[in-house]
């Protein structure tokens, strides 16, 4: 589940340019899981924003949540929540945390920009182990992961040609990441309370063995100024899921 | 020829049936859990398993099988039941909720500082 909540953050994980997230959105997903060929679906996945004011600055606030629906609770429980403080025009990132609750397993970790957006303050805590804290050098273009995955949805992709990929950097555990994005084309898909809408369709690669084949990894994003991601699909060396968007507000 | 055919015709019931009670043991228990409509998959092996032990016995043994066909049956009904009837839903959690609003609480202090 772990590898499967790194992979989901990846999918998102993309890109430059200005900011058209706005405050106070909401997007749910539903995410399933293949069991014996069978898509169950497992927990609910809510993406929000929120603007949070300080006496110097504001911030916006992107998190990440996944619950597992209640009939999974007894028996695999899951309570992540992925949060990052980024300046509201650049999505530029000031404060990642990340606390997750899977099954049993915890772990806890906060991440503090430096000023100049090439040093990371970080503590972590897993269960049943002291925390610990380390200043690690990244480079000037590394996001966390959240921060990513809304840089995902500002960029134009009208000029990109099927086939056409980016390469990115994002920091988890504590590593940077090159994320590969390709362009594939345009498909239509259904977008929960959005209806059919027609999509970018994206394919994912990350130079990390917790994702699995070539074109496998793929995620959808509206075709209009909004680029809601409305669904996931992964492959992963445990099996393969999908994220669908459900319910969209404040778009 | 026949007491062979007879002692293999056998076994072969035998098989059947304890291979049936197997997977309608796995179905009763992909009933219980949350699994969905997964649970289909060794319902309906138990299903055909102990159709064919019925066609392969006796009159005077065949109440195993079709006892074994019955629950089949009956859990087929229950997943369908619960397919129907059960709403995915994400209960409050209380402790969950109070957590993430202690950690904004943090948060704020954390960035007035930075």
């Amino acid at each position: 589940m772990k590898k499967t909540t790194l992979l989901l953050c990846f999918l998102f994980a993309f890109g430059t340019g200005f900011s058209q997230i706005k405050s106070n959105e909401r997007l749910i997903y539903v995410a399933s899981y293949n069991m014996s060929g069978m898509m169950t679906q497992l927990a609910q996945v809510t993406m929000s924003t929120e603007i949070i004011k300080t006496t110097k600055k504001s911030y916006l606030h992107l998190s990440w949540e996944a619950s597992t629906f209640s009939k999974w609770d007894k028996f695999f429980k899951i309570r992540d929540v992925y949060e990052s403080y980024v300046d509201p025009v650049t999505l530029r990132p000031s404060l990642y945390k990340r606390s997750i609750f899977e099954g049993g397993y915890s772990k806890t970790e906060k991440y503090i920009f430096g000023v100049n957006g090439k040093s990371i303050n970080s503590s972590s805590k897993k269960k049943n182990t002291p925390e610990t804290k380390k200043i690690f050098a990244i480079g000037s273009s590394t996001r966390d992961i959240i921060s990513m995955i809304y840089k995902l949805r500002t960029v134009d992709f009208s000029k990109f040609k099927p086939g056409q990929s980016a390469s990115f950097i994002i920091v988890f555990d504590e590593k940077e990441y090159p994320v590969n994005i390709k362009y594939l084309g345009m498909e239509t898909v259904s977008s929960g309370n959005l209806g059919k809408k027609q999509c970018l369709k994206l394919s994912i690669t990350a130079k990390t063995n917790k994702l699995k084949g070539r074109d496998k990894n793929l995620i959808w994003i509206t075709n209009d100024t909004n680029k809601v991601p409305v669904l996931i699909r992964f492959s992963i060396p445990v099996g393969t899921g999908q994220l669908s968007l459900t319910n969209a507000t404040g778009i | 020829m026949l007491p062979e055919f007879n002692k293999n015709n056998t076994m072969m019931r035998k098989f059947l049936i304890i291979s049936a009670v197997i997977f309608g043991l796995l179905g009763i228990v992909f009933t219980i859990l949350p699994l969905g409509t997964i649970a289909f998959l060794p319902i309906g092996i138990t299903f055909i398993l102990s159709g064919i032990a019925i066609q392969k016995s006796k009159n005077s043994q065949r109440s195993l099988p079709k006892i074994i066909l019955f629950i089949s049956v009956l859990t087929f009904l229950v997943v369908i039941g619960k397919a129907i009837f059960t709403k995915d839903i994400v209960v409050t959690d209380t402790q969950f909720e109070l957590k993430k609003e202690e950690s904004k609480k943090e948060d704020i202090k954390e960035l007035e500082g930075l």
